[in-house]
């Protein structure tokens, strides 16, 4: 992720940008710790929350109160396009509301159109997410260099890949078992769904710059006892390899390297429902069931 | 000076053959070109051999170099004996087991088994791995020492090794553009440290990482990333303990001329820039 704001030449949708994940938790100073410790990501001096940078972006991260709902921030378009998926999720049914200024404030962006997928996972359709002047400085040299998207947890595939596909745009990239990966750019996937018996973020990941940087985390997070649930791996319908690890509160973080690029006339591929068309080294996730598919 | 071009082979003892068989096959995934009734040998690359198992002590083990030819060799023997190693020219039926033309065998001053070889068999089918590893062949071994100065003395003035870079007082030492064709490392003995064969990718290295822990074959080190070399790594423990080693993207030394060997610390940050630690020693 760069300073950069184009649209590319890649048919273009409304949906611009996975641009930052609110994450609810209990505790969220001890959250905090692991964000800057563990992750290393910047933490944005702020009074009123705790956020965080991963790239050029003010913040990418926003830890909020259990009382809050967790989110995905995604950035539309323009307004007329935010008008027109307004007008497309109630006409279908879908929840959406427009945010008040407190709430567009607490997400740093112009407006946004607060929407619920069908399996109830909240996601912000924003404007104008806001940008930082200064560079980004991690705070460990865990290579970072930004947010790459987010995996979703859904109870209702079927009305969830209608509201990420009719309605927002997104393309289905390529399908692993039930597994959808959504595509939004010229990236292979920016939002994943996974069948599950509970809406929710099921990960949040970081894009690094090499397939040393994951590797180096890998000791990393061993070392500190923190429990790698997937990989080192290589995803195959993405190529992108892959370090999955357990976060506070049952939080999931991925670091990936080397997402693919979409050919121009990509039509969706299915692999079949086995550990590795998640992994095509062999490794195999631990104690997460949406991150495993029957079959060895 | 004695000339090395390349390795040729390893020959190791083996104090099982069926396991040793069991292992090259479906672990390491070599070729097997040829059983014989006391020794089996094993194919990395278009050369009709790169690693025997004999019946015998697992303690014997002998590292073959080539060199041009057997006007060298005599040279080298010559050296040799000028230097008071004692030489042993290989006889028809030594050199018939070896699948070569002509031989000397010596021993390096800490007494590792090795020998010189004149035209080392190729053989005209390709290689075809018994399971797909991704070897693209036999590279280095590592050799043990009980003094890394006078050995890498040896190497170097003796024989034709440069040094590429240093680990603590430890070479890591050339024969040709590859970063390191013999790695030096301490110990209580002579023999072979390990046995590296290069594979095609990073994907290879951790794809056999989960392929040989699911068969539960010790990993020793790795996978990792040595910074001197920055070859990608894994090393797994074969049958009498022998440590084998995939490795991909081993740096070339291309400016022959100038370059300079680095010097890295004696730590564990100098063995693997990722962070693993090797899991024992021998």
């Amino acid at each position: 992720m760069t300073g950069k704001n184009t649209a590319g030449s890649f048919p273009q949708g409304p949906l611009v940008a996975v641009c930052y994940v609110r994450l609810a938790m209990q505790e969220p100073l001890p959250a905090a710790t692991f964000a800057t410790d563990v992750l290393g990501l910047q933490p944005v001096p702020n009074k009123q929350a705790l956020l965080f940078r991963s790239d050029d972006r003010y913040h990418t991260l926003s830890l909020v109160p259990a009382t809050a709902t967790s989110s995905i921030g995604i950035e539309v378009l323009d307004e007329a396009a935010l008008d027109h998926l307004e007008e497309a999720l109630r006409k279908d049914g879908f929840s959406a509301r427009q945010a008040s200024q407190d709430e567009c404030r607490q997400r740093f962006v112009r407006s946004a159109l607060i929407a619920e997928d069908a399996s109830g996972n909240e996601i912000d359709l924003v404007l104008r997410p806001a940008q930082s002047g200064r560079r980004y400085f991690p705070s460990r040299d865990a290579g970072i260099t930004g947010l790459q998207g987010v995996g979703l947890r859904s109870s209702r595939l079927k009305d969830d890949q209608r509201f990420w596909t009719s309605i927002l745009g997104a393309q289905i990239s390529d399908w692993a078992g039930d597994i959808s990966y959504l595509r939004i750019d010229h990236k292979h996937h920016r939002i994943a769904l996974y069948p599950s018996d509970q809406p929710g973020i099921l990960y949040v990941s970081y894009g690094v710059e090499s397939f040393d940087a994951i590797m180096q985390s890998h000791y990393f997070v061993q070392e500190r006892q923190i429990k790698t649930v997937h990989g080192p791996g290589r995803e195959p319908a993405s190529g992108q390899i892959f370090l999955r690890f357990e976060g506070p509160e049952g939080t999931i973080f991925s670091y990936t390297h080397g997402l693919s690029d979409l050919e121009p006339g990509h039509r969706p591929r299915q692999f079949s429902a086995q550990a590795s068309s998640l992994c095509e080294w062999g490794s195999e996730c631990q104690g997460i069931p949406e991150l495993q598919l029957a079959g060895g | 000076m004695i000339e090395l071009m390349d390795l040729a082979y390893v020959r190791l003892g083996a104090s099982d053959l069926e396991d040793a068989q069991n292992f090259a096959t479906r672990s390491l995934g070599l070729q097997v070109s040829e059983q014989a009734s006391k020794s089996l040998y094993l194919r990395s690359d278009d050369r009709a051999h790169t690693l025997c198992y004999f019946e015998g002590n697992s303690q014997d083990q002998t590292v073959a170099f080539e060199v041009a030819d057997e006007s060298k060799l005599q040279a080298a023997g010559s050296t040799l004996d000028a230097l008071g190693h004692a030489v042993h020219a290989g006889t028809a039926a030594e050199c018939a087991l070896r699948k070569i033309k002509a031989f000397i065998g010596f021993k390096d001053p800490t007494g590792n088994q090795i020998e010189l070889v004149v035209r080392p068999e190729r053989s005209g089918k390709r290689y075809f791995a018994t399971r797909d590893a991704g070897i693209t062949g036999f590279s280095h071994v590592g050799l043990f020492t009980t003094n890394p100065v006078r050995d890498e003395l040896f190497w170097t003035q003796v024989c034709n090794a440069r040094v590429s870079d240093r680990i603590g007082d430890i070479a890591l030492m050339r024969v040709n553009a590859i970063h390191h064709t013999v790695a030096l490392a301490p110990g209580g003995g002579p023999g072979v440290h390990h046995i590296n064969h290069q594979v095609e990718s990073n994907d290879d290295v951790l794809r056999s990482y989960y392929h040989l822990s699911g068969q539960r074959v010790p990993i020793v080190f790795g996978p990792g990333r040595h910074p001197t070399s920055g070859a990608r790594f894994l090393y797994f423990q074969g049958p009498d303990g022998m440590v084998f080693e995939y490795s991909v993207g081993v740096d070339e030394i291309d400016d022959e001329e100038t370059h300079r060997p680095r010097q890295f610390g004696f730590e564990p940050s100098s063995l693997c820039m990722w962070g693993a630690t090797a899991k024992r020693t021998r």
